[in-house]
């Protein structure tokens, strides 16, 4: 039983900010606590992913979608639960995740990644392959923080997906690409899952999880709603909504 | 805590990316670079020496190179702390919610930075010496030189435990910083920067002064000052304002070691404090 992805009981409760006492002289202050309200953002999510599926998150907003990614990723660690990962993953829970604005695009390649655990070695074999994908050529040398957020997601996605990941995790970024290159992002996803990779995204795009996605997970304010077949879960989810 | 060690270097490549950034960022755009970071320990010591000689009239011979001494190693105490305390959140909170790796690659770059700084002014240092002892005294470079490298891992390893411990509570408390602003200020006038730790010595009622006394040195900046001062240099020449003379004591090499032992100490306790919390900082910025 050697899943890519497994989550048990994954429980994330995240406690509002704004009651948190946010200087020395507040807690202080504070001699009784202010009663902590905290928001359940998943709520018992268990989840198999297997070697070589690709599964597609939807939900709506605040449903927990970016939250599981990220537990996931390993950014959040969940409040209860268990996770376990298989095979090196590549992320991009964000546009830009992972650069450095004020280093040119050549220098956040190395600089990404190295966020991802890579060495300067590694990367520099795959150097020409993540900016011919990019089709960035001409912007190579600029600072990214001129870069639009099209830009962002082709540089993003090409070293998150030429670095040759196990795992990929995308959440919601390539909305902003234009047609064309969306449409090369999903090629290079089939070809992924030719090669047996796994990758779960995140996406509003419903059209985009059927074209891609075997299986869908819908998740409903924190609570696993449902878990299968892509255009089963999409009619639950559309029924729903209605 | 073997794994965490273990996770990081996998990330070595990430700490030397870091490192080379900020040393890029810092010397940018000026066109003389380093001597800026240098010209400020210098101009510094200058006026420390003008206030001290000639204004309280101490009379300590060469008293501007056992100032030097101390004061380098105390800007690299200082400016470490200083740029580690708030490096997460000024410069890498986005990092944080967005990728995965060892957050503790990020003080600790900030702590690599400034030790190369500290070797660099160490080079401007020893060109210093070799002019004075050349031109002035004829006297070459002591065998004892040969403790430093010692000297710069345990400062090293005490300034890495405070600024995992510095960085990890400005995460939770944004007042750390200014706390630590006031703490740096009077810490620089109780470590025996300006001043021999022998004047602290000869300050103990007699009969304490050897117990005492090494409690005072068991502070680690108080002992590493004193240690810097006294492999580099020469015993000073010192005269109070009465005519008292002040005598140099040799290097205790015994609190030396317990000192070892203290710094190693607060780089572990620091990297334990900042582990069993770093996963929380995401939520946080």
């Amino acid at each position: 039983m050697n899943h890519a992805i497994r989550l048990s009981h994954i429980t994330k409760r995240f406690r509002l900010i704004q009651e948190m006492p946010g200087s020395l002289k507040a807690a202080v202050l504070s001699f009784k606590r202010p009663p902590v309200k905290e928001l359940l953002a998943l709520d018992d999510v268990s989840i198999s992913i297997d070697h070589g599926e690709t599964v597609a998150i939807i939900g709506r907003n605040g449903s927990g979608k970016s939250t599981i990614l990220r537990i996931i990723g390993r950014v959040y660690l969940p409040s209860s639960g268990e996770i376990e990962v298989n095979g090196r993953m590549s992320t991009m829970l964000d546009l830009g995740a992972g650069f450095h604005p004020e280093l040119t695009g050549r220098e956040n390649i190395y600089f990404n990644a190295a966020i991802m655990g890579l060495s300067t070695a590694q990367i520099k074999n795959k150097f020409q392959d993540i900016i011919d994908f990019s089709e960035l050529d001409d912007f190579i040398d600029t600072p990214v923080k001129s870069y639009s957020a099209g830009m962002l997601m082709r540089l993003g996605f090409a070293v998150a997906v030429e670095t040759e990941p196990d795992i990929l995790l995308i959440d919601e970024v390539l909305a902003v690409g234009d047609a064309e290159f969306q449409e090369k992002c999903y090629e290079r996803i089939d070809s992924f899952k030719a090669a047996g990779k796994t990758i779960v995204f995140v996406t509003h795009d419903l059209e985009a999880a059927k074209k891609v996605a075997s299986r869908t997970i819908w998740l409903n304010k924190g609570v696993l709603q449902a878990d299968g077949d892509t255009h089963a879960a999409i009619e639950d989810y559309l029924s729903h909504k209605a | 805590m073997i794994d965490e060690l273990r996770e990081l270097f996998k990330y070595k490549d990430l700490v030397k990316q870091l490192v080379i950034r900020d040393l890029k960022v810092r010397y940018k755009n000026s066109v003389l670079g380093f001597f800026w970071s240098l010209l400020n320990p210098l101009i510094q010591v200058a006026t420390i020496t003008i206030v001290v000689k000639y204004i309280l009239a101490l009379d300590i011979a060469n008293y501007s190179a056992y100032l030097l001494v101390g004061y380098l190693p105390w800007v690299f105490f200082q400016m470490a702390l200083l740029d580690s305390s708030d490096v997460i959140i000024l410069h890498h909170r986005d990092l944080l919610k967005k990728v995965y790796f060892p957050r503790e690659v990020l003080p600790l770059s900030s702590v690599i930075a400034n030790l190369i700084h500290f070797g660099l002014a160490l080079v401007v240092f020893f060109a210093y010496l070799l002019f004075y002892y050349f031109f002035l005294h004829g006297s070459p470079i002591m065998p004892t030189v040969l403790w430093l490298p010692v000297l710069i891992v345990m400062q090293t390893l005490l300034i890495t435990g405070l600024a995992f411990f510095l960085s990890c509570m400005n995460m939770f408390f944004e007042d750390t910083k200014y706390v630590l602003t006031v703490l740096l200020n009077v810490f620089f006038y109780l470590t025996p920067v300006m001043y021999v730790a022998e004047l602290v010595f000869t300050k103990i009622p007699e009969a304490h002064r050897g117990l005492l006394y090494k409690l005072y040195l068991l502070n680690p900046l108080n002992m590493l000052t004193d240690a810097y001062r006294k492999i580099l240099l020469p015993p000073f020449h010192a005269t109070r304002m009465r005519g008292e003379e002040i005598s140099s004591l040799p290097l205790d090499y015994a609190m030396l070691g317990v000192c070892a032992v203290v710094c190693l100490l607060v780089a572990i306790a620091g990297y334990r404090f900042f582990n069993a919390r770093k996963w929380q900082f995401a939520e946080r910025v």
